[in-house]
C-alpha cells in the first residue's frame, strides 16, 4: 500500500511538473519567426498608413492656409486675425524658422559586454534627448528640431526599443541630430556646465557614448507636421 | 506475518520509487528553470515588447492623424463656401487663432482632467518623465503649483526645490492637467507607481477642472521666417 501511494504521489507530481514544462517551451523557430514577421508587418502598414495621414494633413493645412490668405484678401477684419493667427502658429512651432544656433550629436558608445552592467548605459535613452531639449529651453531655445522633427508644445519623447518615438509616432534612430535656434553661446554654455546633463556626461566617459555640438550662423529647422487638435480644454469666461 | 527477507525486499522496493521519484523531480526542475530563462532571453532578443509599444503608438497616432485631417477639411470647406459666396468667415480663422493659443498656453483654460497631488521632494527628470507619459496620452493643458506648463517651460531642479521656467515649487505639488481621463489616468498611474516607491501620490479623475495661469511667449531674437 505504501510503495502504491508512493508511486501514485510520484506519478502526480511529474505529470504536474510535466505539465508546466511543456506549456513553458518556448516557440518553435517556426512559429517564432512567423509572428515576428507577423509584427513586423503590422508596424510596416501602420508605418505606411501614419506617412500618407501627414502627408494628407500637410496638404489640407495648406488648402486651409490658402483659403486665409485668400479670405484676408477680401477682409479688413479677415486680414487681422489672420495676423495674429499668423503669430500663434509660429508660437506652435507651425512655421519653419532660421538662424544661428547649435547642432548636437549624440550617438550610443560601445557596448561593455559585461553581464554584470545590464544597465544599458550605452545606448542613448529618449529621457536623454528629454533631458537636453529641456536644458536648451532653459538656455533661451528659441525653436528644436530633432532629427528633423520640430519639437512642439505636445511633442514628447517616447521608448520604443532602439528607437525614440516623437510627434505622432515618427520614429527616430541613432546617431540623433538637435538642431536648435538661438544664441550659440549660451546655449553652448549651458551644455558645458558641468552641473547639466551630468549623468549622460559620465555615460559618456564610461561607454564613449558620443554627445557633442557645434556652433552655425545658419541653421534650419522644419515646421511641426500635424496639426493640433483641443477637444477637452475650453477657454475660460 | 511477513518473514524478515520479505521486509527487506518490500523495503528495498520503497527506497528504488522513492530515488526514481527523487532523481525524476530533480531533472524536471532544472529543466524547468532553465527552459524558463531561454524563454525570458529569446523574449530579450526579440523585443516583442517594443514592437507591440510601437504598434499601440502608431494606432494612436494614426487614430489623432485622421481627426486631424477631419477638422481641417471641415475648416477648408468652411473658408471655401464663404469665399464662393464672395465673402470671407472671419469665424473659422478666429476659431483656429483660439486654438491655438490654448495650445501655446496663453489662455485659461478648463474642462475634465486630473489631479495630481504629490507628497515629497522629485527631480527634475521624474517630473520630466510624468509630463511626458501626460502629453503622449493627449494632455491639453497642464500646470503646477501655480505655473502653466507648455512645451518649452524648462523643468530643473535646484538644491531641494523644482523650478518651473525658473520659479521655485515646494511640495506638496499640485499638477493639474486637463484632457481625457480615462487616457490620462492609466499615464498618471505608470508616473506614480515609480514615484511611489519614495513619495505620495494621489491620482484624482475631476470631471471639471479650471487652469488659470498663462505663459507669456518669448519674442523670437535669433530665429527668422522660412527654411
Amino acid at each position: 500500500m505504501t510503495v502504491l501511494a508512493s508511486v501514485s504521489l510520484a506519478t502526480f507530481l511529474v505529470t504536474g511538473l510535466a505539465a508546466t514544462q511543456f506549456r513553458s517551451q518556448p516557440l518553435p523557430p517556426s512559429n517564432r519567426l512567423a509572428r515576428d514577421e507577423a509584427l513586423r508587418q503590422s508596424v510596416n502598414q501602420l508605418e505606411d498608413q501614419n506617412r500618407a495621414l501627414k502627408a494628407r494633413v500637410q496638404g489640407l493645412q495648406a488648402q486651409v492656409k490658402a483659403g486665409e490668405d485668400e479670405s484676408a484678401h477680401r477682409s479688413s477684419a479677415v486680414q487681422q486675425v489672420k495676423a495674429q493667427l499668423d503669430d500663434q502658429r509660429l508660437i506652435a512651432g507651425l512655421t519653419a524658422l532660421h538662424g544661428p544656433g547649435l547642432t548636437i550629436t549624440l550617438h550610443d558608445g560601445a557596448n561593455p559586454n559585461d553581464p554584470a552592467d545590464q544597465s544599458l548605459g550605452w545606448t542613448i535613452h529618449y529621457q536623454d534627448l528629454q533631458d537636453v531639449v529641456n536644458l536648451l529651453w532653459a538656455g533661451g531655445a528659441e525653436a528644436i528640431a530633432v532629427n528633423g522633427q520640430r519639437v512642439g508644445p505636445n511633442s514628447a519623447f517616447h521608448y520604443a526599443g532602439v528607437n525614440i518615438l516623437v510627434n505622432n509616432a515618427s520614429r527616430l534612430s541613432g546617431p540623433y541630430t538637435v538642431t536648435v535656434l538661438g544664441n550659440p553661446s549660451n546655449l553652448a554654455n549651458g551644455l558645458g556646465d558641468p552641473d547639466q546633463l551630468a549623468e549622460l556626461k559620465s555615460r559618456n566617459r564610461i561607454y564613449r557614448l558620443g554627445l557633442s555640438w557645434q556652433r552655425s550662423t545658419r541653421l534650419s529647422v522644419p515646421a511641426y507636421e500635424a496639426a493640433f487638435l483641443v477637444k477637452y480644454a475650453q477657454p475660460l469666461g | 506475518m511477513r518473514s524478515p527477507s520479505v521486509k527487506r525486499t518490500a523495503q528495498a522496493q520503497r527506497l528504488i520509487v522513492v530515488s526514481l521519484i527523487a532523481v525524476a523531480l530533480g531533472f524536471l526542475l532544472v529543466v524547468q528553470l532553465r527552459s524558463q530563462a531561454a524563454v525570458a532571453r529569446s523574449l530579450a532578443a526579440q523585443d516583442d515588447t517594443s514592437v507591440a509599444l510601437l504598434i499601440n503608438d502608431l494606432n494612436r497616432a494614426n487614430n489623432q492623424l485622421i481627426q486631424q485631417g477631419a477638422a481641417l477639411t471641415q475648416q477648408e470647406a468652411q473658408l471655401r463656401q464663404a469665399l464662393t459666396a464672395g465673402g470671407a468667415d472671419v469665424q473659422a480663422i478666429q476659431k483656429e487663432f483660439v486654438t491655438l493659443r490654448e495650445v501655446n498656453g496663453e489662455v485659461p483654460v478648463h474642462g475634465p482632467g486630473l489631479q495630481i497631488r504629490i507628497e515629497g521632494t522629485i527631480m527634475d527628470f521624474e517630473l520630466q518623465d510624468a509630463l511626458n507619459n501626460l502629453r503622449n496620452a493627449g494632455a491639453e493643458a497642464i500646470a503646477l503649483n501655480g505655473y502653466r506648463i507648455v512645451g518649452s517651460t524648462p523643468v530643473q531642479s535646484h538644491a531641494d526645490s523644482l523650478l518651473i521656467n525658473g520659479h521655485a515649487v515646494h511640495s506638496p505639488l499640485s499638477l493639474l492637467v486637463i484632457g481625457d481621463p480615462e487616457q490620462l489616468g492609466p499615464a498618471a498611474d505608470l508616473s506614480a507607481s515609480s514615484l511611489q516607491t519614495r513619495v505620495q501620490v494621489q491620482v484624482q479623475r475631476q470631471t471639471e477642472l479650471a487652469i488659470t495661469e498663462v505663459v507669456t511667449p518669448r519674442p523670437l531674437i535669433y530665429a527668422q521666417l522660412g527654411k
